[in-house]
């Protein structure tokens, strides 16, 4: 039925696929532009990364699909302003207004296993070791012991407007 | 003891609610940064306090993930998890093996009217079946069919580890979707552990062919025509 040939984004799967989609990725390259477009039909796409620059192609495609590109400057979890970083992209996660949403980051191993983990734990409450195994199956069985206790010892204090909550956050 | 909480978190929000404004008002630095945190400050919406994890935390069956809109893939769920599945409000799961799942499985589907189709790898195997044999056509055909149906959703693929069977299933699903060979390989490797995939797994995903599943358009998911 379907004949072409989509080339999903290196290590893309759904993270959420309930009330609202949100998927996780590696960086999109021109290879994975028509699926992203045929397939997911974004309106938000969240970068979490430390390349400055991004190019022609990218910001040609984002703007042509009208899509939200919202760049958050990551290294690793141990950036002195992580906080306000992570609590920016949990309040963009916390509107059901900018769905569908896909995070991604250059492999789609760490940086965003971290944001990904943080949601599984504060916002759907799973258990640390669920949160974990989640990692390393992304991660490729790397440990990554920084992101995981970061992970574990993250706290936040956020307000946020309950009418516009997805559903999948069990406040 | 629960309504005094109530009041004392409701009274709390207000608290920091009309803090959060106050800050805001005092500031004169809005920037692209705060366009959200000042959405949701706006006054004359109910808001609410993200602090803190849910009080009842739920455990993920081994390797469990999202495939597509209220489909989902794992290893064989136990007990532990079972709140978790509750969460997910299954209509069906589907279970790849020959062998019947842990009793404490099939009751917990009786009990909350999950529907549990058993596609057994390898049907006419007899006495010679091992659990090292891949899926058979036959078997694959009919877990696809149940997952291009609308009617079984919510729905779980599982397997004992949710590796290889699981894998083959959601394999074949992808290449119905057009996703080209070496994503979904891609897809499936990363669910198989430290050793790796299998490459009969992969030949078989690669020699399925995919027109001998039928999908009824009116009754397939939203998600395998649209992007939702």
């Amino acid at each position: 039925m379907h004949t072409t040939h989509y080339i999903p984004p290196l290590n893309f799967s759904p993270v959420i696929s309930t009330d609202v989609s949100l998927y996780r990725s590696g960086y999109p390259m021109p290879i994975n532009y028509s699926f992203i477009k045929e397939r997911l039909n974004l309106q938000t796409i969240i970068y979490v990364g430390d390349k400055e620059d991004t190019s022609a192609e990218y910001i040609a495609f984002l703007q042509q699909e009208d899509i939200n590109f919202i760049p958050v400057h990551m290294d690793s979890c141990n950036d002195v302003d992580i906080q306000a970083k992570l609590d920016r992209i949990l309040h963009i996660i916390l509107n059901v207004d900018n769905y569908p949403i896909l995070i991604h980051s250059n492999k789609g191993k760490h940086r965003v296993g971290v944001v990904v983990g943080i949601i599984r734990k504060l916002l759907q409450g799973w258990s640390i070791a669920g949160v974990y195994q989640e990692y390393g199956i992304f991660s490729g069985g790397m440990k990554g012991e920084t992101d995981l206790e970061f992970i574990t010892m993250f706290k936040t204090d956020l307000i946020v407007d309950k009418n516009k909550l997805p559903g999948f956050a069990r406040i | 003891m629960n309504n005094i909480t109530n009041k004392l978190r409701e009274a709390e929000l207000e608290d920091r609610a009309q803090e959060v404004e106050l800050e805001y008002a005092d500031s004169n630095e809005y920037d692209e940064d705060n366009v959200y945190i000042n959405e949701e400050t706006e006054t004359g919406r109910e808001r609410v306090i993200i602090s803190h994890p849910p009080l009842e935390r739920i455990v993920p069956p081994l390797n469990f993930c999202p495939v597509e809109r209220y489909l989902y893939r794992s290893g064989q769920p136990s007990p532990v998890n079972f709140p978790f599945l509750l969460n997910l409000d299954l209509k069906t799961i589907i279970w790849l093996a020959n062998e019947e799942p842990q009793d404490n499985l099939l009751e917990f589907c009786d009990n909350n009217n999950i529907t549990l189709q058993f596609a057994a790898i390898n049907p006419d195997g007899g006495e010679d079946d091992n659990p090292w044999d891949g899926l058979t056509e036959h078997s694959i055909i009919n877990a696809l069919r149940t997952i291009v149906s609308a009617e079984h959703y919510p729905l779980l693929v599982c397997c004992g580890m949710g590796r290889h069977r699981t894998g083959t299933v959601i394999g074949c699903l992808r290449r119905i979707m057009g996703w080209n060979l070496a994503s979904v390989s891609e897809e499936y490797r990363r669910f198989t552990g430290s050793r790796g995939g299998r490459i009969l797994v992969e030949l078989l995903i690669e020699a399925f062919d995919t027109n001998l599943v039928e999908i009824d358009k009116d009754n397939a998911p939203d998600w395998l025509f649209t992007a939702l």
